[in-house]
């Protein structure tokens, strides 16, 4: 229940000194509606969804991990 | 003898009593009007779980006078009933039940179209639990965080073995009860005696932090659990919580169940075990529970008579002597009264049997305080021990008439009515008729809705116990006040720049903007835009967000970030930028400046340096550009110099030439000081941004402020600033 967020440069971190920057997104998009979904269409799924977080109270460095939605387990 | 004030009475009252107790004693029985239909409320939990106590304390609405102590010179009042709660003619809207029933707002009123703004304002006044203090001056509550191994939520006797536990395997941990001191209101007998040796076992345990009079309002990720206490607000970061909120007594519903007079045990216990005040003259007792038993034999040892007993068979040959008739397995069929109860009909085997009497106990069984338990996800980390882990026994009579919801006041005729308008399972019932939805968040009725929506469902025969659904539980478990959700709040930290105490000893009036706290008028806004359209003005924009970008991929970052050409601005030159998120909304906009190959230095608006530093930094990331990105917004100060003479004012403090393109800038020394000179326009006249080494600021300004008062310079706020930026055409 307790989310940590594995910080690259700083280790398993309190999410509160963290922001949440979204679903990972394939950045090329192949087609204008690709583009679209990239944009408007989160998967927002029920279990492991890659993200991003960035630690803005911290060291300030980007990171990608997967965590499932329903228990917050980050792998 | 010490006395509070009861509307315009006073009320004596002895060392110890709640004011709940006091009244009780002084004979006021009628504690409360119900919210709809006005229905008399006497003391019924005792335990400040349900809301027939809730008063107006001090000019603080909804306070429990079951649990509050007694203070020399309180202000007490009841909310509701016109005139008053004893004598309130609202009281005719019980008899309109047919034409009021649940929802009745949702269908009527609808036309014509002003009917619902009268009715409205009707029913405003006739409910509520009174008036909020009309006075501003709210009292000002600070914020503590506490990082404990331990939580332990309740001090009842299974959340103090878990403290104690805790201690014994070297944890430490916080245990926070709601009330205090621990197992004040508890009626001497074994429970109490249990509880007050844990009390001092627990006290004597140096890793056990006891935190009393505090309310634990909800479980949150991380985990977080506030704590409401007098003035303060705990914010607790536990590796574990341990819920142990124990259990009130099951409310009965039956016809007459919320007469005054009507009682759960432990309210009856507490008041003539530990108050001494004899809650009646002849008693009617149901006992279910062990419990129950401790609270008859208080009751009989205080002089109660009792008339008659409707034990359950297994705890029957446990009675104490002196209980009146015994009534085997019997239930109570209905109570009657009309200010206040008067009797009571106990039924066993389709026979009822009517006792005259002035109070009925009730000890029927365990509803779980469970609010907290089912707000937390299932984890190693949350555990629910003692009565709160409890499954509300909802395979039993549901009742078949009365009161299910106290706070609401929805009858059983409401829930069946609404069943039958098609609400048909306990979430939506509890949308419809609000019940669980009052003060006490279902803590006395919730176990009575599902209940309710189990046997209709027959969910109650097809399914075991532990699969009916209970509604679900949200934070705050306890109501809180505005105050205590604002606590912390004027706690911000601002952000000052290096000029702050110039704008002090200037008269400034600041204010917060974006996080800084910056200065809105010197005085005369209107004077200060004058200076800037006719002659020169200064002001600090040190708050803006400034960046150095350098390193082999730089320019490569740049012309990824923002949506303009970038690879065509030479050395020297500035271009204004958005910056856009993925959708290509404006996030912030700024001026970036090519400074050297492959180096860059942007600005950003005050608030947006935060999304900005982010989305550079995000990108960096995403394209594996191998950048380096400096923030220096708290490193560089920045005065704006703006107006017709502005050009006249630097020429005088440089030997540089102040010949700075637009739009660009320059490196010259102002005063001697370094400083970045960059040609801006958002004040719609020539303007020079001098960026600077921090510390250097109060030197530049008061140089600049100096050589300035040859052409009557004065600085200008925001207040100004708005007015010049929409002269400008900007928003």
């Amino acid at each position: 229940m307790a989310l940590e967020v594995p910080c690259p440069n700083c280790g398993l971190r309190p999410f509160t000194e963290s922001t949440f920057g979204g679903e990972w997104r394939e950045l090329d998009a192949a087609s204008a509606e690709e583009d679209f979904a990239r944009v408007y269409l989160p998967e927002n799924p029920e279990g492991p969804q890659r993200e991003r977080w960035f630690h803005a109270m911290g060291c300030k460095t980007w990171t990608t991990l997967t965590r499932d939605t329903r228990t917050n387990e980050v792998s | 003898m010490a006395s509070f004030e009861f509307e315009g009475q006073s009320v004596p009252f002895e060392d110890g009593d709640s004011v709940a107790s006091a009244l009780y004693r002084a004979g006021v029985c009628t504690l409360s009007r119900s919210l709809k239909y006005h229905r008399r409320r006497g003391i019924y939990c005792g335990t400040g779980d349900c809301p027939n106590c809730l008063l107006t304390v001090d000019g603080l609405p909804a306070v429990h006078a079951c649990t509050t102590t007694c203070g020399e010179g309180m202000r007490v009042e009841r909310p509701g009933g016109w005139p008053n709660a004893d004598r309130d003619l609202m009281h005719v809207t019980d008899s309109l039940h047919r034409v009021m029933p649940v929802g009745f707002y949702y269908k009527t009123f609808i036309r014509p179209r002003f009917a619902w703004a009268v009715a409205e304002r009707v029913i405003r006044r006739a409910t509520g639990l009174g008036t909020l203090p009309r006075t501003t001056a709210a009292e000002r509550q600070v914020v503590r965080h506490q990082h404990v191994e331990v939580l332990v939520i309740g001090a009842g006797i299974a959340g103090m073995e878990a403290a104690r536990d805790a201690a014994a395997a070297g944890a430490d941990s916080v245990l926070v009860c709601n009330e205090g001191p621990i197992g004040r209101g508890v009626a001497p007998g074994p429970t109490r005696d249990r509880l007050l040796e844990l009390v001092s076992e627990v006290r004597s345990l140096e890793s056990v932090t006891v935190l009393e009079d505090h309310t634990a309002l909800g479980l949150y990720e991380g985990l977080h659990v506030p704590l409401a206490g007098d003035g303060v607000l705990v914010h607790v970061h536990p590796a574990r919580v341990v819920v142990a909120t124990g259990a009130a007594e099951e409310h009965g519903v039956f016809p007459g169940n919320d007469l005054p007079g009507v009682m759960l045990g432990r309210a009856a216990a507490a008041l003539a075990g530990v108050h001494g005040v004899r809650p009646g003259d002849r008693a009617v007792v149901v006992v279910r529970t062990d419990e129950g038993l401790e609270h008859l034999r208080t009751l009989v040892d205080a002089g109660v008579e009792v008339v008659a007993t409707a034990v359950s068979a297994e705890l029957a040959d446990r009675l104490p002597e002196g209980v009146g008739e015994v009534v085997l397995d019997g239930e109570v069929h209905e109570a009657r009264g009309g200010a206040s109860l008067r009797s009571v009909v106990l039924r066993r085997d389709g026979r009822g049997k009517r006792f005259d009497c002035d109070v009925l106990v009730l000890s029927l069984g365990f509803a779980p305080r469970d609010g907290l338990a089912r707000m937390a996800l299932p984890s190693e980390a949350v555990s629910v021990v003692g009565d709160a882990a409890l499954r509300p026994d909802v395979t039993g009579a549901c009742g078949h008439e009365g009161t299910v919801c106290l706070c609401e006041d929805v009858s059983m005729h409401d829930l069946e009515q609404a069943w039958d308008e098609g609400y048909r399972n306990a979430e939506i019932l509890k949308r419809y008729t609000t019940t669980t939805m009052g003060p006490c968040q279902g803590a006395m009725c919730g176990r009575a809705l599902s209940c309710f929506a189990a046997e209709r469902t027959g969910a109650a025969d097809a399914a075991p116990v532990n699969d009916v659904p209970r509604t679900t539980a949200r934070p705050p478990t306890r109501p809180v006040t505005l105050e205590t959700l604002a606590a912390g709040v004027h706690e911000i930290v601002d952000k000052r720049t290096s000029l702050h105490d110039v704008h002090v000893t200037a008269g400034a009036r600041l204010d917060r903007s974006g996080g800084w706290l910056r200065p809105f008028s010197y005085g005369d806004w209107r004077e200060e835009y004058r200076a800037v359209r006719e002659r020169v003005s200064l002001m600090d924009v040190g708050t803006l967000g400034k960046f150095t970008i350098a390193g082999p991929d730089a320019d490569a970052l740049v012309d990824r970030v923002f949506p303009c050409r970038t690879d065509d601005l030479p050395v020297g030159r500035t271009r204004y930028v958005l910056t856009l998120d993925e959708a290509g909304y404006v996030m912030d906009d700024g001026l970036l400046a090519r400074t050297g190959a492959g180096e860059w230095f942007l600005t950003s608006t005050s608030g947006g340096a935060g999304r900005t530093d982010a989305r550079l930094r995000n990108f960096a990331d995403r394209f594996d550009l191998e950048v380096h990105l400096l923030d220096r917004t708290a490193q560089w100060g920045a005065i704006n110099v703006t107006g017709p003479h502005s050009r006249d004012l630097l020429a005088r403090l440089t030997d540089d030439p102040v010949t700075v393109p637009y739009p660009g800038f320059a490196d010259i020394t102002v005063a001697g000081v370094p400083c970045r000179a960059i040609r801006s326009g958002f004040t719609g006249e020539l303007a020079f941004e001098l960026h600077h080494p921090r510390r250097r600021g109060p030197e530049l300004w008061s140089a600049l402020a100096d050589t300035g008062r040859e052409w009557d310079m004065r600085p200008h706020g925001l207040d100004a600033l708005e007015l010049l930026r929409l002269e400008k055409g900007h928003i």
